[in-house]
């Protein structure tokens, strides 16, 4: 008898002038949040990589989380500095966005932590 | 013409990092309700209302200091009106270089403290 939650893994690949990825996430116990920082409310895309994953949405304007938390970070950010942020704390990111490394932290923006340009067609169920 | 008081707020915290954004000349402002990551990054504000959307040719107001705003980024409005979130960029383009841009003049950037206010006007 197993009480361990049925996580899936989603592949997320880059959208139309997007950068980056592709990203593989695969929330965890302890490790299941999909983390929305975007204007709003909870980010449809979110929604939709919480639905496939099994993972939990949670607004980052409303709660607050520990990092290690966090399964994969989406952001609708226009260039400068989210798409930093969460990439400098190894968090994976997912930009709707189709940014590409840019800004004072740009440094930390790489293609195994960060894609963007990212439509609910670019998640696909891998497993 | 009068103008317009399109937003306006008081700067209440300053995070430890935003020297990282400032020595680009870039001021990154949020809402109070900024997860703390990106406090450490952002000068965080009272603002609440976006009245009307921000266009080139209104002004950044803060204090005595006015900045021309010369281009606006296609997301630059949702961000504000959403967030509180403002990316201001000194740097005299009048084209925006990411979506969430707004340029100003480039001039040397404002010192922000705690307690000041800032304000967006337009006609």
């Amino acid at each position: 008898m197993s009480e361990e939650p049925q996580y899936k893994k989603v592949k997320i690949k880059k959208g139309p002038k997007g950068w980056g990825g592709p990203l593989v996430v695969h929330p965890k116990p302890g490790k299941d949040l999909i983390y929305s920082v975007t204007g709003g409310g909870i980010h449809p895309l979110a929604q939709h990589i919480a639905d496939l994953t099994g993972g939990k949405v949670f607004d980052g304007f409303k709660s607050k989380a520990a990092f290690e938390q966090i399964a994969v970070c989406v952001i609708d950010c226009g260039g400068t500095a989210r798409v930093g942020v969460y990439p400098m704390k190894k968090v994976l990111t997912v930009d709707i966005y189709p940014t590409s490394p840019s800004g004072p932290l740009m440094r930390f923006i790489t293609a195994d932590l960060f894609v963007s340009g990212v439509r609910k067609e670019d998640v696909e169920l891998i497993e | 013409m009068t103008p317009v008081v399109k937003y306006q707020a008081q700067i209440t915290q300053i995070g430890p990092l935003v020297d990282e954004f400032v020595s680009a000349g870039v001021l990154v402002l949020f809402g109070e309700d900024a997860p703390e990551e990106l406090k450490e990054f952002s000068i965080i504000h009272d603002g609440k209302h976006l009245d009307q959307d921000v266009k080139p040719g209104d002004w950044f107001c803060i204090e005595d200091e006015k900045f021309h705003i010369l281009a606006v980024g296609e997301v630059a409005n949702s961000n504000l009106g959403n967030l509180g979130h403002l990316i201001l960029k000194f740097n005299g383009l009048d084209t925006p270089e990411m979506p969430g841009d707004v340029c100003v003049e480039a001039r040397p950037l404002p010192t922000i403290q705690t307690g000041m206010r800032f304000s967006i006007l337009g006609e």
